[in-house]
C-alpha cells in the first residue's frame, strides 16, 4: 500500500514537473480547453438560475371561470358550494375567491390604465367570475388533473369559459426541456472536443518523454509506473480548464446582471444571475478532471503500446 | 544461469542476425562476447533482457522461457538485470544522481533510500563527486561509469554491457572494467560484449560471434558453453 502510494506520489510530482517545466505550453492548452467548457458551463449557470423560478410559477397554477353575462348573480354565487365540491373531489387543493363583474372592471381599469376607454363603452363588458388558485401542483400528473378539473368546471350551468392559466408555464418547461437538451448536446460535443485537445497534448508529450520511457522499462517499470503520469496530468488540465471556465464564467455574469437587472426592474422583479453552487461547482470540476483523464487515457493505451 | 538452446533471429527477408545459438551461461560467470560489428552480439545481449524475441528456440534465465513473457512478466525479469547499453540512454533533463535512482523508485523504493543507495553506486564508480552534474558536462568514459552505477544500483543478478568501453580512452576504459569486474567478484553474472583486444587477451571466457553463428576465434571457448 505504501510503494503503491508512493507511485501515485511520484506519478502526480512527475506530472507537475513536466507542467512546470513548459509553463507557457500549458497554459495555451488550459485556455483552449477553458474556452471549450466555457459555453456549457454559461449554459448550466443560465439553466440553473431559471429553473428556481419556473419551478416557483408552476407550482400555483390558476383557474378562471368566467360565467355567461346573463347569468343571475344569485346562481353564479350558488356555484362556490359545487365548485369547492369538485375541487376536493377532484383531489386538489386550492383557494377559490369570486370576483363580481364590479370589481373585475375597477381591477382592469386599475391594472391597465385604460380608464378613458373603459368608460366610453358604457356598460361594463366583463361578467362575474371565480379565480380558484390551485396548490401543491408539482408534476405532470398533477398538471393533467388540473385540466380534468377545468373539464368539470366547464360543464357547470352558467359558466362559458374556463381558462387554465398553467399553459404558459407548460410552454416554459417544454422551453426548458428543449434547452437543457440542447445543453446536453452541446457539453457532449464540446466534451469531444475537449477530449481530443488532451489526446493530442498527451501524444506531444509520450513523445516529447520517449527517452524516458524507453529507460524506465530498461530498469523493470510496469506499464502502470509509465501511464500513471499522463494520467495526472491529463486530469490535471482538464482540472485547471475547468476551474478557469467557472471563473470566466462567474466573472461575465457581473456585466450580464447589471443588464439583467435594469430589465428586471421593469418587472418588479430582483432577478439576478448567481454563478454555481458549491455542488454544481465541486461536479463541474470533476467532470472536467474526469474528461482530461479519458482523453489521457485514450491517447496513452494508443501511444505507449507503440512505443512497447 | 542463462541458456541459448536453437535460437535464431531473422529480420525480414535479410539474413539471420542470430543462426542456431547454444550457449549456457552459469551463474556468477564472466562471458565476454565477441566478433565482427553486425555478427549479432547486441542482439544476442538484447534476446537475454527481451528487448529483442527469438524467431525459434528458447532463450531462459534461471530456467524461465524469456520469449515467451507476456507484457505484464517482463518488467519483473528486467528488474533482476543491470543493463549497459549503445548509447547510454542516459536522460539530459536530470542530475546523475536522479538518473543513478531512476531505476529504484521504477520499483517503488522511497526517495531517501533510493538516493543513498544511488549515492554508495556513484562510490562505487568513482563519480560521487559529480552527482549533483548534468550527464552532458560529463566525459564519455564517466557517462559510461554512471551508465554502470545505474545498472548496479538495483542489485542485479545478471549484468549485461555492450560495449562498455568503446569510445575511451585506455584509462576509462580500465576504470570501467574493473567497476564491472568487481560486480563479478561479488558473483554478479556478468555477460559482456566488446571488440577490445586488451580486454580478450585476459579473459576467462570469450564466445565468439561471426555472422549470427557461434564461431571458431582467435580467442574463444563456444564450444565449452555450446550444448
Amino acid at each position: 500500500m505504501i510503494v503503491w502510494l508512493r507511485q501515485h506520489g511520484l506519478a502526480l510530482a512527475g506530472a507537475f514537473r513536466h507542467l512546470l517545466r513548459s509553463p507557457g505550453s500549458f497554459s495555451l492548452n488550459v485556455i483552449v480547453v477553458a474556452i471549450a467548457l466555457a459555453l456549457p458551463f454559461a449554459g448550466l449557470t443560465l439553466l440553473e438560475n431559471v429553473r428556481p423560478v419556473s419551478e416557483q410559477l408552476a407550482v400555483e397554477p390558476e383557474i378562471s371561470v368566467f360565467m355567461a353575462m346573463d347569468t343571475p348573480r344569485e346562481r353564479t354565487t350558488a356555484l362556490a358550494e359545487q365548485i369547492r365540491r369538485i375541487v376536493q373531489d377532484s383531489g386538489n387543493a386550492g383557494k377559490l375567491e369570486f370576483i363580481p363583474r364590479e370589481h373585475a372592471l375597477s381591477l382592469l381599469k386599475n391594472k391597465t390604465g385604460l380608464d378613458d376607454a373603459i368608460t366610453a363603452l358604457g356598460e361594463n363588458p366583463l361578467p362575474d367570475g371565480y379565480v380558484l388558485k390551485l396548490s401543491g401542483v408539482r408534476t405532470a400528473s398533477d398538471a393533467a388533473k388540473v385540466e380534468s378539473l377545468a373539464a368539470q368546471l366547464k360543464s357547470l350551468p352558467g359558466v362559458e369559459y374556463v381558462q387554465i392559466d398553467s399553459a404558459w408555464v407548460k410552454r416554459l418547461a417544454a422551453l426548458m426541456h428543449v434547452l437543457r437538451l440542447a445543453l446536453l448536446f452541446l457539453a457532449a460535443t464540446l466534451g469531444v472536443v475537449v477530449v481530443a485537445v488532451i489526446f493530442n497534448t498527451i501524444r506531444l508529450q509520450v513523445m516529447t518523454q520517449r527517452d524516458e520511457i524507453e529507460v524506465c522499462r530498461m530498469f523493470g517499470a510496469t506499464d502502470s509506473y509509465i501511464y500513471r503520469p499522463f494520467y495526472y496530468t491529463g486530469a490535471l488540465l482538464g482540472l485547471c480548464a475547468g476551474a478557469a471556465a467557472l471563473g470566466a464564467v462567474a466573472i461575465a455574469l457581473h456585466p450580464l446582471n447589471d443588464a439583467i437587472a435594469d430589465f428586471a426592474r421593469l418587472y418588479a422583479s430582483e432577478f439576478r444571475l448567481a454563478p454555481l453552487g458549491l455542488p454544481a461547482t465541486v461536479a463541474m470540476l470533476a467532470t472536467s478532471a474526469g474528461l482530461g483523464l479519458m482523453g489521457a487515457l485514450l491517447s496513452v493505451r494508443r501511444h505507449l503500446a507503440r512505443l512497447a | 544461469m542463462i541458456e541459448f538452446r536453437h535460437v535464431s533471429k531473422q529480420y525480414g527477408r535479410s539474413s539471420a542476425a542470430l543462426a542456431d545459438i547454444n550457449l549456457t551461461i552459469d551463474k556468477g560467470e564472466l562471458v565476454y562476447l565477441s566478433g565482427p560489428s553486425g555478427a549479432g552480439k547486441s542482439t544476442l545481449l538484447k534476446m537475454i533482457a527481451v528487448m529483442e524475441r527469438p524467431t525459434s528456440g528458447t532463450v531462459s534465465v534461471n530456467g524461465q522461457d524469456v520469449g515467451r513473457l507476456n507484457a505484464s512478466g517482463l518488467p519483473y525479469l528486467r528488474r533482476n538485470l543491470g543493463l549497459i547499453l549503445q548509447p547510454q540512454c542516459l536522460l539530459n533533463d536530470r542530475s546523475v544522481l536522479a538518473n543513478v535512482m531512476l531505476p529504484l523508485l521504477v520499483v517503488g523504493t522511497g526517495k531517501a533510500d533510493a538516493e543513498k543507495r544511488a549515492r554508495a553506486a556513484l562510490d562505487k564508480v568513482g563519480l560521487l563527486d559529480k552527482a549533483a552534474s548534468d550527464p552532458m558536462a560529463l566525459s564519455g568514459g564517466e557517462q559510461q561509469r554512471v551508465a554502470i552505477a545505474r545498472a548496479i544500483v538495483n542489485r542485479p543478478q545478471i549484468i549485461l554491457a555492450d560495449e562498455p568501453t568503446a569510445n575511451l580512452d585506455r584509462a576509462s576504459a580500465r576504470k570501467v572494467m574493473d567497476a564491472l569486474k568487481a560486480f563479478h567478484g561479488v558473483g554478479v553474472t556478468c555477460i559482456i560484449a566488446t571488440h577490445d583486444e586488451s580486454i580478450l587477451a585476459s579473459a576467462p571466457r570469450v564466445v565468439y560471434l561471426e555472422r549470427g553463428r557461434l564461431a571458431e576465434g582467435p580467442v574463444q571457448d563456444s564450444l565449452q558453453g555450446a550444448a
